[in-house]
């Protein structure tokens, strides 16, 4: 199957892409326990990416306890049974790698790039605290000072930046009552009441063999990366405490139109949008790329329809853009924002906005449009291609919220049979007028311009 | 360190997908010659053989050539996947723009991909996107540079339309009043961004009287004119000073003729007066609070750094994994994060730029700690320099810094960027394969001369944005 698909890609590439196919062509395996492991060779250099996503993440939180999945991951980094405390980066960094690790609404992950010689210790490593964490519960000890790390960490991401502020606010009401409500890194106050046990609970009934992929790039074959995730992670016995289920449900569309407005000292440029409720390329696969492709022609760069009329035209804005977060696997928001020109108040940006995204709505998009947008998302498959962590951040991710490899490898195909009814319609089913939406208006303190 | 994406970008599966065909790619395109017409074309035009030495190196083989321009190449040819990144680089920045012009280089860069030729800004653009390739500039304090992308198949027509930007640049009315309306704004937003704040407070400190310390203002913007514009990108861009790196699916025959394309319409040569270096260990050290009304303050501490010819400098660049550079193994981190809960991050560099040497760091605390934060700062760098580090330490970073050398060889991108280094500074083309030698001929003794030598907190000044508490 997976040959035959790969030739099916590149027949149309010139000659070198034979070569070129059997030298990158992803491929998948599941070990005996149930972890699923993707293996995607890059030879261009003597190194791998080493991953391993597991299937959790803030969206599946118990009520109350909001942050504990990325307070958890930055625990993993602590200690284990045989890795003394603060030794597991020591090691790493010792073998000349590099590591991380970052947690979503949909899933928590944690990687190492390493030279390739190295890549058998690094499975070591991560399947040693996929089993052996060790959580310290000394009041004053290590997961206290972790938690005062995370909430600088919220202070430094969210707390300093009104704009980021009116984000969070806004996502909340969004998806309200949806697991996505409360963003990653959680509320304060919980997080500040979190504890060691809170940790152990966690990792007890998540971290468990059949809930996580491994995911391999660089200078490897899938020969390699079995012998070796066989022997270190093959052995590990699942927890059986995983329930399959996760907290996933469908975004409920807003069913009210409100206006939500940040003010701040620190704000010297308003900004306005308008956030609806979306699609995701899980739940509305076809849709969902049919809405990227028009988003693209409606406000994706300077070539936009809003840009176009916004900053170039009216000059009414500086910046005018479209948007949809169409990759988690709930939906996402579809988004139009601006920031207007000096001296443009927000009510004639938003006039000027809103008659143009009327006029695209009522009209649509030209075959040459959907042409130009959905090649440049189909070449933008392949400069993604460079970037070794960058692929194995997109299969794993993908992969994570129960996509597959083959979406994947034929998204380029996919997304150029959209049409121009297909695109129009999916921005149509979004942006129309009788759809509710958050407008969020960030602004000056009162007095400060 | 340790992400979150909790905010995530609108990246959609186009950012993260695999493989392409080339399908319907010239619906609507400016006709591009396939990647095997491409083939055919050079070869029944071939000139005279290039002149290509290969040299071999451990990290990549790095073809040099003069073009029949005469303009000096650095081509990485990596066949794998089917694009081309081309870099170019002049050596003249925003350092060149006339007092009271402000702003002025930038204004240059800005407009190389809005309008050349026939087409206008609109036009040029949409040309881009029919292209599916990348081309922008950049201004720096004293260099300038441009970078194309593209996918192989479309190098040529890509390559031309970037030679149009150079020989017929327009520098229409729209888009300078476009870039003016942007400036005015960020004129304003600027006043409260915590690191441009920073910025100015060290520039205004340290080197008020220096091309560096320059900022544009309303005044200097309102002297614009997109004549000078015009007028100085014969300054920042010309033949003699063009140096070129290219990583790619392409050969040195294939890519000497676009590149001679591109560089045709730039002038010879120009007049660009050198920049006299910023010497801080001259200047008297700094302690400045800059008000801004956030939870937290960013800390700024900088000192004197070390030239890359000076037998302190590979000595200082390994010290600095210990002190700032080592992420999670570097001290700072280990007290400040791991031990304190007192920072999210702390991280210090070292700079080897000639025209202003520095060894500086920060970090950012809630207020209520920042005199705590400072001052555990600086009983870090009085460890340093009574006692030195450890023989582990030293092995740790030497190991690391060694070790993961290869990591930043493992695309075309990265390679592109580590060309672009070597040659900007001058390093040699047999760079990369005698780095790790120096890092690991360090021995305790030298870094602990240099602990001594560099690392007492009296060398270096501070500075703090924020609203911040117990400060001394």
């Amino acid at each position: 199957m997976k040959r035959s698909l790969a030739a099916g890609l590149f027949a149309l590439f010139a000659s070198h892409a034979l070569a070129e196919e059997a030298a990158w062509a992803p491929s998948t395996f599941t070990l005996g326990n149930g972890m699923e492991v993707v293996v995607l060779p890059d030879h261009r250099a003597p190194v791998v990416t080493h991953m391993v996503w597991y299937k959790v993440g803030a969206a599946d939180e118990a009520p109350g306890k909001s942050g504990i999945a990325h307070l958890f991951e930055h625990v993993m980094f602590k200690q284990t049974k045989n890795i003394g405390p603060e030794e597991f980066t020591s090691i790493v960094q010792r073998s000349g790698g590099q590591l991380n690790a970052f947690t979503s609404w949909d899933y928590t992950a944690y990687f190492e790039r390493v030279a390739k010689p190295q890549l058998g210790k690094m499975m070591e490593l991560e399947a040693e605290r996929m089993v052996n964490l060790i959580i310290n519960d000394d009041p004053k000890g290590p997961f206290i000072s972790e938690r005062d790390v995370v909430k600088e960490e919220r202070r430094q991401r969210i707390d300093n930046n009104p704009g980021v502020i009116l984000q969070e606010k806004v996502l909340s009401e969004l998806w309200k009552g949806h697991p996505y409500e409360i963003t990653v890194i959680g509320r304060m106050k919980e997080v500040a009441a979190l504890t060691p046990q809170d940790g152990l609970d966690f990792y007890k009934q998540y971290y468990s063999p059949e809930n996580a992929i491994l995911v391999v790039a660089g200078d490897v074959t899938p020969e390699e990366v079995r012998t070796l995730a066989e022997q270190h992670y093959g052995v590990i016995t699942p927890t059986g405490t995983v329930t399959a289920e996760r907290k996933w449900q469908p975004v409920t569309p807003l069913a009210e139109t409100q206006l939500l407005t940040h003010e701040d000292p620190k704000v010297r440029q308003p900004g306005w949008s308008r956030y609806y409720t979306g699609m995701s390329q899980r739940r509305q696969p076809a849709d969902a790329l049919a809405l990227d492709v028009g988003l693209e022609i409606l406000g994706g760069g300077m070539t936009s329809r809003l840009y176009q009329s916004l900053v170039e035209q009216q000059q009414l804005a500086i910046s005018a853009n479209a948007y949809a977060w169409t990759t988690l696997h709930d939906e996402g928001p579809a988004v139009l924002s601006a920031s207007p020109a000096p001296g443009v108040t927000l009510d004639a940006l938003e006039t000027g906005l809103m008659a143009e995204v009327e006029q695209v709505l009522a009209e649509g998009f030209t075959e040459a449009e959907v042409i130009r947008a959905r090649n440049k998302l189909a070449a933008n498959a392949i400069y993604a291609r460079d970037s070794q962590s960058g692929m194995a951040n997109a299969f794993g991710g993908w992969l994570a919220i129960g996509g597959t490899v083959e979406e994947i490898l034929t998204y380029p195909d996919t997304v150029r049979t959209v049409t121009p009814e297909q695109a129009i319609a999916a921005v149509r089913s979004v942006f129309s007028s009788e759809k509710h939406y958050i407008e969020a208006h960030l602004l000056p303190a009162e007095g400060d311009l | 360190m340790r992400t979150t994406q909790f905010l995530l970008a609108s990246a959609a599966l186009s950012a993260i997908a695999g493989c392409s065909t080339i399908s319907g790619w010239f619906h609507g395109a400016p006709e591009a010659p396939s990647a095997e017409t491409l083939a055919g074309t050079l070869a029944e035009t071939a000139k005279p053989a290039l002149a290509v030495t290969v040299h071999d190196g451990e990290f990549a083989e790095i073809q040099q050539f003069v073009t029949p321009g005469g303009v000096s190449v650095w081509l990485v040819s990596e066949p794998s996947i089917p694009i081309v990144a081309v870099q170019m680089a002049w050596k003249a920045g925003t350092a060149s723009d006339p007092a009271g012009a402000e702003g002025l280089s930038e204004l240059v860069t800005y407009s190389m991909n809005e309008g050349a030729g026939d087409l206008d800004s609109l036009g040029f653009q949409t040309a881009m996107e029919d292209l599916n390739m990348s081309f922008s500039c950049g201004a720096g304090a004293e260099w300038t540079s441009c970078s194309v992308s593209s996918l192989t198949e479309n190098a040529p027509a890509a390559m031309a339309l970037v030679a149009t930007a150079f020989a017929a640049p327009r520098f229409d009315e729209g888009p300078f009043e476009r870039f003016l309306r942007e400036e005015e704004i960020g004129l304003q937003t600027r006043e409260t961004n915590p690191n441009y704040l920073a910025w100015r407070t060290i520039a205004q400190s340290l080197y008020p009287d220096h091309p560096f310390a320059r900022e544009t203002t309303a005044e200097s913007l309102a002297n614009l004119t997109a004549d000078m514009a015009r007028e100085h990108m014969r300054t920042l861009m010309t033949r003699d000073r063009l140096i070129v790196t290219a990583v790619g699916a392409v050969t040195p025959e294939e890519l000497a003729p676009l590149i001679d394309e591109v560089a045709a319409g730039l002038p010879e040569t120009s007049s660009v007066a050198p920049v006299a270096p910023v010497d801080l260990a001259s200047v008297p050290v700094a302690r400045v609070v800059v008000d801004l009304p956030q939870p937290q303050s960013l800390v700024r501490f900088i000192g004197p750094g070390i030239d890359r010819a000076n037998p302190d400098f590979f000595p200082a660049f390994v010290l600095n994994y210990t002190v700032g550079g080592g992420g999670f193994e570097s001290r700072l981190m280990k007290t400040l994060r791991v031990v304190k809960g007192l920072t999210y991050g702390i991280s210090t560099s070292l700079d080897p730029n000639p025209s202003m040497l520095t060894w500086s760091g920060g970090g950012q605390t809630k207020n209520e700690s920042a005199g705590e934060f400072i001052a555990e700062i600086k009983s870090e760098l009085i460890k340093f320099v009574e006692g030195g580090v450890a023989e582990q330490e030293l092995a740790d970073a030497k190991a690391y810094l060694t070790g993961s050398y290869p990591l930043g060889f493992d695309s075309n991108a990265k390679i592109a960027g580590q060309l672009m280094m070597v040659r900007q500074e001058n390093l040699g083309v047999d760079y990369f394969d005698r780095r790790n030698a120096l890092v690991t001929a360090v021995t305790l003794d030298d870094v602990n001369r240099v602990s001594k030598t560099y690392l007492d907190p009296a060398r270096y000044s501070f500075f703090v944005v924020g609203q911040p508490q117990g400060m001394e």
